[in-house]
C-alpha cells in the first residue's frame, strides 16, 4: 500500500467542511454512514471521544414530562435485555436507568470524600478486569491518537502543541485565504507543500508524499494509517477544509491554489520533526525504551496531562512522591471508587445478585442506555403521530389559490397559518423545486450553484435588468468603492493603526445607531443603498450562432484592449480579428507582434483553443431547451402531486433569512438551494410555467393548466416571517384585484406566524423585537432556524393539516397515485431533499449532544477566517458544526436530538423500490433515520428496524 | 532585634518552608491559616509598637518572595497557593509595615476567598488542587466568578482594592534600589501567578473526566460576604487615593 493509499484509507473520518459563505449542514459521521447508527457512535466514540447521546438526567426529564412513553421505554428495554442475553427483571433494567444511571457520575463524587467498607471480593474482581491490571495496555491506550511531540509534552512538561498548531493554522489560513486580506501570500499558484518549503525555507526538492513517508521513518511510526489518523484529527475542521476542495474539481480556489491532504500531512510532520529533534523523545523506538524504564512515571504523566489524575494524586506528585506510590494509590482510588458505586447502586436496586454480576450487568446497562433512551423517545413520538394521521379522512375543497414552500421546518407554521384563513391548500416541496440552477445574479460576476451541494446543475440563468438602471449603477458603485477602500484599509497589516485615529470616529455612528436605534438606522443606511431594478431571467438557450458571437465579442474586446495599449496604430478591426483567429484557430500571423504579447494573451487572458471550447461550452449551458422546461416543470408537478384542479394562482415561494453580523447567516438559508436564498429557482419556475408552449407541451403530457392560471413567486423571510411577491406585473386588473386580497390574507398569516413564533425565540414578543433580531448585531439567535427539527413527512398534506407541528417537520408533498411503477418520484425525493433532511437532523444532533466535539462552540469567541469560515479567538481549528447559541438555550438543550422520523405515505412495494435505487439506501438501511411507512392500501404502518419492515400498527 | 527577627517569622515564608511544609501531620491549609493569623497579628501589633524595618530584613524576606514566586509556579493547590501569596507579598508587609494594614487585610480577604473555594474543592473532589477542573467559568459560572474576582484582585488590577491600597502606598513613600525591587516582584509576582490560576482552571474546556459540583446557598454565604467586603474596601481605596 502506498502513502496515499493508506493516508486514503483514514480520510473518510474526517467530514466533508463546506466555506461558510454557502452552509452546508452536513452529518459530521457521514464517513461512518456505512455502520449502522448504534455500531458507528460506539466507533466514533473512541475516535473523537466525547458523547454520542444526551445524559440519561435530560431523557429522565423528558420522560418525565410525559414525551418518552413508559411501555414503549419497557418494551425497548426487554429487547434490549432480551437480544443481549440478560437475565434480570426489567424492573431492575428500568430502576437502574431511571434511578442510578443518571446519578451515576455525581454519586462518585459523592464518594470521594466518603470512607467506607468496599466488598474484597468485588474489588479484586474489578482489579481482575480493569485495564489498570495491565499496564503496557493501560498505556497504549493513553497514547491512543497522541502525537509524539504530544507525548514529550505530556512526559516533559513541555508546550510543543500549542507552538506547531498555531505555526500551523498560520500557514494554511493563509494559503487557503479566499480574499480576507489584501496582503496574499505569494507563490500559491505553486501548490501548498512547495510554498510552505519557499515559506520555511525548507531545502528539500522532492514533493510532499516522499516528505511523508521519509519523516514516517525518521519518527519509526509503525502504523502508518493510524498515525495518519491522529494527525488529522489534531485540526479535523482544516483537514475537512482541504479534503473538501481537493475533492471538488470546480472549486476555483483549488484549481488556482492547489492543495492535497498530503501536503498538509507533509507540513504538520514537517513541524513535528522540527520540535522533536531538540526533545528528549525524539522517535516512538526511543519512547518505547523510555516507556519500559519508567512505566508507572509515564503513565502518571500522561493521566495528568490528559486531566484524568485526581487531585489527591496530583499533590502527591507536587509532594515528590515516589511515582509508582502516586500510581498505586491512584489506582487503588479509582477502584475504590468503582466498588463503592456498584454498592450503592445495589442499594437503590436492592438486587440479589451478587456484586461482581452486578458489576457486569450494569457495564452493559450502561453501554446500551443511550441508545435505549433514544430510540423510545423517537418510538413515543412515532407512536404519537402515527395515531394522529392514520384515521384521518381527506376533504376535497376547491381552492382559491395555492402556494408551494420549501419543505423546510420554518414552512410548517405559515402554511398551517395561511389554510385557517380562507380555502387555500399549501404544498411543500425541496427550496430547489427539482430544478437545479447555476445564477448568476444582476450586478455579479460569480455563479451560485442553487441545488443540494450532491447535484451539480447544468444550466446557467443570467438575471438581467428589464428597465433603466442609471442610479443603481451609480449608487453601487460609489458603495462598493466606498467598501473597497473601508476593507482594504481594515485588511492591510499597517493601515489599521492610522484608520482607528483618522475614521474611527465614523463606524462609532453605526455602533451607537445600531446598538440603540436599530430600526432607524437600518432605514437610514437602506436609503443609500441602491434599489436593484426589475429583472427578468434568461431562460431560453441560445443559438450556435449566439453563442459564436457573444465568445468573439469577448476574445475581441479583451484583444482590442491589450492592442491597443501595446500599440494604437495597429489596432485595427482587420488586425484584432486576424489575432484572435490566429490564437485560437491557428491562422498565420499577417503583421508582426512580439511574441511576448502573444503569450501574455495566452496566458494571462485565456484566449487559446481550449478557453474558446470552454466558453462555447459554458455559454450553451445559458437557459433551458422547450424539453427541458416542460420536463422540470412536469417533475415538479407531479412531485408534490399537484396534478389536476389547478386554482387561478400558484404561489411558489422560496425562503431566506436575514441577520447582521452574522457569519453563519446562511445557515438559515435554504439547504436545499446550498445555503442559499430560493427565490431564483421560484421565479424561474413561475417564468417557466407561465410560458404558453410549455403549457402546451404539458397538455401533451396529460397536465392541464387552465390558461387563466398564473403562478406567481414569493420570498418567505424566515427571520421576521414576512413574505413578498415578485413578478405581479404579469397578472391583468381583475387578477391583480383578486391577488391583493390574497397578499392581504397571507400578511396575516405572517402576523399569526409570528405571535406562535414568538412564544419560543426569547424576547420577542412583538413584530418589532423580531425586527430587531433581524437587524441586531449583537444578536446571537436572530431566529431558531431549523433547530427541534425531528422529522419528515412525505405525502398529502391532508393528513397533516389539522396537526400543530411546531415547526419541527420537513413538510414535503407525495402523491404515490401519481407516482410510476419505479417510484422515481419518491426515488427523487429521497435522492435530494430526504438527504438534505438527513444532514440538517444529524448535524443538530451531534451539535447538541456534544458542541464541544461536534459543533461550533460560542459564536461569542468566533472570528472570520481566510473568508472560509470561523475559528475561536485568534487562531484554533476551524470550526464545525453549528453554534452553541443555534441548539442551547441559557445551558439547556433547546434542539431535541433525535433522528429524522421519517413518514412516507405509499405503499410499502414502492418505497423499497425507491430506496433501492436511491443515493440514501446506505443511511436509511442504516437507520441513520427512522423511517415509518404509512401503507394505506394495505392498511398497515411500518417501520424499519433491524434490517426489516416490522408492522407497527393496523389501520 | 529579636522584634525584627519575630516580623520575618511572621510574615517570611523560609521558616515554613524550612520547618512546617516538612512534617506531614501539618497540611497546606493549616499553614495558610497559621499564617494569615500571625498575619493579621503581625497588622494588629504594628499599629500598637512602632518599628523602623531593617534594610537586611527587607531584602531577607525580597529573596525569600523570589523563592516563593517559583515555588508558587510549581503548586496547583489552592491551599499552598493561598499562603505562597502571602509570602509573595512579605517584602511589601515589611517594608511598610502598619501602613500597609488596608493591603493586608484586602489581600488577606482574597486569599480567605481562594482558600474556600480550596474547601469547596477538598470537600467535593478530594483535594484543594485546581489543575484538572478545568473551565469552571463555562460550567459553573458561580464558581468561576468568585475565582476570577479573587484572582484578578490579587493580580493588582484597579479598582479593586488590593490595587488601589498597593498603589497608595507607592506613590506616597520615596523610591530606592530596594523599593524598585519590591515594587517590582510584587507587580508583576502577584498578576503572573493570578493569571496562571485563571488560565488553567477558569477557561479551557471543561474536563470530561469530572462532574462538576454545584455550590449551595450556603455555601456561597462566605464568598458572597468577602467580595462585599472587597467591594467596601474598594470605595475606601477610591477614596483614599482621590482624596
Amino acid at each position: 500500500m502506498s502513502i496515499i493509499e493508506k493516508l486514503n484509507a483514514v480520510k473518510s473520518t474526517v467530514p466533508h467542511y463546506w466555506p461558510i459563505g454557502s452552509f452546508i449542514h452536513h452529518n459530521p459521521l457521514k464517513g461512518f454512514e456505512d455502520m449502522h447508527f448504534k455500531d458507528a457512535l460506539v466507533k466514533a466514540q473512541s475516535i473523537f471521544g466525547g458523547k454520542a447521546y444526551m445524559d440519561s438526567s435530560y431523557y429522565k426529564d423528558l420522560y418525565k414530562e410525559g414525551k418518552i412513553n413508559d411501555s414503549i421505554f419497557e418494551k425497548n428495554i426487554e429487547k434490549v435485555l432480551a437480544d443481549r442475553g440478560f437475565n434480570i427483571p426489567l424492573e431492575f433494567a428500568k430502576k437502574f436507568l431511571m434511578e442510578v444511571s443518571p446519578q451515576w457520575s455525581s454519586l462518585r463524587v459523592e464518594l470521594l470524600s466518603k470512607q467506607e467498607k468496599i466488598d474484597n471480593g468485588l474489588y479484586a474482581f474489578l482489579q481482575e478486569h480493569s485495564l489498570y491490571s495491565d499496564e503496557k495496555a493501560w498505556l497504549a491506550e493513553l497514547i491512543k491518537h497522541m502525537t509524539l511531540y504530544e507525548i514529550n509534552d505530556a512526559l516533559f512538561g513541555l508546550d510543543n502543541k500549542d507552538g506547531i498548531e498555531k505555526s500551523i493554522i498560520e500557514f494554511i489560513s493563509r494559503f487557503l485565504d479566499e480574499d480576507q486580506t489584501t496582503m496574499h501570500m505569494p507563490n500559491r499558484d505553486l501548490g501548498m507543500f512547495e510554498v510552505f518549503k519557499l515559506f520555511e525555507d525548507v531545502n528539500y526538492t522532492k514533493d510532499a508524499e516522499s516528505f511523508v513517508e521519509e519523516a514516517f521513518k525518521e519518527l519509526q511510526v509503525q502504523d502508518i494509517e493510524s498515525y495518519f489518523l491522529t494527525h488529522l484529527l489534531k485540526l479535523h475542521g482544516w483537514a475537512g477544509f482541504i479534503k473538501y476542495r481537493s475533492e471538488d474539481p470546480d472549486n476555483v480556489s483549488q484549481q488556482e491554489y492547489p492543495s492535497q491532504l498530503i501536503d498538509y500531512m507533509a507540513i504538520r510532520l514537517y513541524y513535528e520533526l522540527k520540535a522533536v529533534k531538540s526533545n528528549k523523545i525524539s522517535t516512538f523506538k526511543i519512547f518505547e525504551a523510555y516507556a519500559d524504564a519508567n512505566l508507572s512515571d509515564v503513565i502518571l504523566q500522561l493521566l495528568k496531562h490528559k486531566n484524568m489524575l485526581f487531585g489527591i494524586a496530583l499533590d502527591e506528585l507536587e509532594d515528590n512522591e515516589e511515582t509508582s506510590k502516586v500510581l498505586a494509590d491512584h489506582v487503588t482510588n479509582e477502584l475504590h471508587l468503582d466498588a463503592l458505586q456498584i454498592q450503592h447502586s445495589n442499594e437503590v436496586l436492592q438486587s440479589q445478585l451478587p456484586l461482581t454480576e452486578l458489576s457486569i450487568i450494569l457495564d452493559k446497562l450502561r453501554e446500551e442506555e443511550g441508545y435505549i433512551w433514544l430510540k423510545s423517545l423517537e418510538d413515543s413520538y412515532i407512536s404519537h403521530y402515527v395515531d394522529e394521521v392514520i384515521n384521518v379522512v381527506p376533504v376535497e375543497e376547491k381552492a382559491i389559490a395555492s402556494a408551494t414552500f420549501c419543505l423546510d421546518v420554518r414552512s410548517e407554521v405559515m402554511r398551517r397559518s395561511i389554510e385557517s384563513l380562507g380555502a387555500y391548500e399549501t404544498y411543500g416541496a425541496g427550496g430547489f423545486l427539482g430544478l437545479p440552477i447555476a445564477f448568476v445574479e444582476f450586478d455579479k460576476a460569480h455563479e451560485l450553484f442553487l441545488a443540494p451541494a450532491i447535484i451539480k446543475p447544468q444550466n446557467v440563468v443570467f438575471e438581467l435588468p428589464i428597465e433603466a438602471h442609471e442610479e443603481y449603477s451609480s449608487k453601487k458603485g460609489m458603495n462598493k468603492t466606498t467598501k473597497k477602500v473601508l476593507s482594504d484599509l481594515k485588511n492591510n497589516p499597517y493601515t489599521p493603526y492610522i484608520m482607528v485615529e483618522a475614521i474611527g470616529w465614523i463606524f462609532g455612528i453605526t455602533l451607537f445607531g445600531k446598538t440603540f436605534s436599530p430600526i432607524k438606522t437600518n432605514k437610514f443606511f437602506s436609503k443609500m443603498k441602491p434599489n436593484k431594478p426589475k429583472t427578468t431571467y434568461t431562460l431560453d438557450k441560445l443559438s450556435a450562432d449566439e453563442i459564436e458571437f457573444y465568445v468573439k465579442k469577448l476574445h475581441t474586446k479583451i484583444i482590442h484592449t491589450v492592442l491597443d495599449e501595446y500599440d494604437k496604430r495597429n489596432c485595427s478591426e482587420d488586425n484584432v480579428e486576424n489575432l484572435r483567429k490566429h490564437l485560437l484557430f491557428n491562422n498565420e500571423l499577417q503583421h508582426d507582434l512580439p511574441q511576448s504579447l502573444i503569450e501574455g494573451l495566452k496566458t494571462s487572458y485565456q484566449i487559446t483553443p481550449e478557453d474558446y471550447e470552454y466558453q462555447k461550452k459554458k455559454l450553451a449551458m445559458v437557459g433551458f431547451t422547450l424539453e427541458e422546461k416542460v420536463s422540470y416543470l412536469y417533475k415538479y408537478l407531479t412531485m408534490i402531486g399537484q396534478v389536476d384542479n389547478f386554482p387561478e394562482f400558484i404561489a411558489i415561494i422560496g425562503h431566506g433569512s436575514v441577520s447582521d453580523n452574522n457569519p453563519f447567516e446562511s445557515a438559515l438559508d435554504c439547504g436545499a438551494c446550498g445555503g442559499n436564498i430560493s427565490l431564483p429557482n421560484t421565479r424561474a419556475l413561475c417564468m417557466i410555467a407561465n410560458t404558453p408552449d410549455v403549457r402546451e407541451k404539458m397538455k401533451e403530457k396529460g397536465i392541464n393548466l387552465p390558461e387563466n392560471t398564473r403562478f406567481i413567486p414569493g420570498l418567505h423571510i424566515t427571520s421576521t416571517d414576512e413574505i413578498k411577491f415578485y413578478d405581479t406585473d404579469i397578472l391583468n386588473d381583475e387578477q391583480s384585484k383578486k391577488f391583493s386580497k390574497i397578499g392581504d390574507d397571507f400578511n396575516e398569516a405572517s402576523q399569526l406566524s409570528r405571535v406562535e413564533r414568538s412564544q419560543t425565540l426569547p424576547f420577542s414578543k412583538t413584530k418589532e423585537e423580531m425586527l430587531i433580531k433581524s437587524m441586531d448585531w449583537s444578536e446571537t439567535r436572530p431566529e431558531w432556524g431549523l433547530a427541534r427539527n425531528m422529522g419528515v413527512f412525505a405525502g398529502p398534506r391532508a393528513y397533516t393539516k389539522h396537526l400543530e407541528l411546531n415547526n419541527r417537520f420537513f413538510m414535503h408533498s407525495y402523491d404515490y397515485k401519481v407516482d410510476n411503477d419505479n417510484a422515481d418520484i419518491l426515488r427523487a425525493i429521497f435522492d435530494g431533499p430526504l438527504v438534505v433532511g438527513e444532514w440538517i437532523n444529524l448535524e443538530h444532533y451531534f451539535s447538541t449532544v456534544d458542541n464541544h466535539v461536534y459543533g461550533a462552540g460560542s459564536k461569542v469567541y468566533h472570528n472570520i477566517v481566510s473568508k472560509v469560515g470561523v475559528f475561536s479567538g485568534n487562531y484554533s481549528d476551524l470550526k464545525i458544526g453549528l453554534p452553541i447559541q443555534s441548539v442551547f438555550l441559557e445551558g439547556e438543550a433547546y434542539h431535541e436530538p433525535v433522528r429524522l422520523i421519517s413518514f412516507i405515505e405509499a405503499p410499502l412495494e414502492m418505497v423499497g423500490k425507491a430506496v433501492e435505487n436511491s443515493i440514501a439506501k446506505e443511511f436509511i438501511l442504516n437507520e441513520w433515520i427512522r423511517p415509518i411507512i404509512i401503507d394505506r392500501e394495505a392498511k398497515k404502518v411500518y417501520s424499519y428496524e433491524n434490517g426489516e419492515f416490522i408492522v407497527i400498527k393496523e389501520i | 532585634m529579636i522584634y525584627n527577627i519575630l516580623f520575618l517569622t511572621l510574615v517570611g515564608g523560609i521558616p515554613y518552608y524550612l520547618i512546617l511544609e516538612k512534617i506531614p501531620a501539618i497540611k497546606s491549609k493549616h499553614i495558610f491559616l497559621l499564617s494569615a493569623f500571625l498575619l493579621l497579628s503581625t497588622i494588629i501589633l504594628s499599629a500598637y509598637v512602632p518599628n523602623e524595618h531593617k534594610t537586611s530584613l527587607v531584602i531577607v524576606s525580597l529573596v525569600s518572595s523570589l523563592f516563593t514566586i517559583y515555588k508558587a509556579t510549581k503548586t496547583t493547590n489552592f491551599y499552598k497557593l493561598a499562603y505562597y501569596f502571602l509570602f509573595v507579598n512579605a517584602p511589601f508587609f515589611v517594608l511598610y509595615e502598619g501602613e500597609s494594614a488596608l493591603y493586608s487585610l484586602s489581600l488577606l480577604l482574597s486569599l480567605l476567598g481562594l482558600y474556600w473555594i480550596g474547601r469547596f474543592y477538598e470537600r467535593n473532589y478530594g483535594s484543594a488542587n485546581y489543575r484538572y477542573i478545568t473551565g469552571i467559568t463555562l460550567v459553573r459560572p458561580y464558581i468561576g466568578t468568585y475565582l476570577t474576582f479573587y484572582l484578578i484582585a490579587i493580580a493588582l488590577y484597579p479598582p479593586f482594592p488590593n490595587s488601589l491600597f498597593f498603589l497608595k502606598y507607592i506613590l506616597g513613600s520615596e523610591s530606592n534600589l530596594l523599593w524598585f525591587g519590591v515594587v517590582i516582584t510584587l507587580f508583576f509576582g502577584n498578576f503572573f501567578l493570578a493569571m496562571n490560576v485563571m488560565k488553567k482552571t477558569l477557561f479551557g474546556r471543561p474536563n470530561s473526566h469530572i462532574h462538576y459540583v454545584h455550590m449551595t446557598a450556603r455555601e456561597k454565604m462566605p464568598h458572597i460576604l468577602i467580595i462585599g467586603m472587597l467591594l467596601l474596601f474598594s470605595v475606601f481605596g477610591l477614596k483614599e487615593i482621590l482624596l
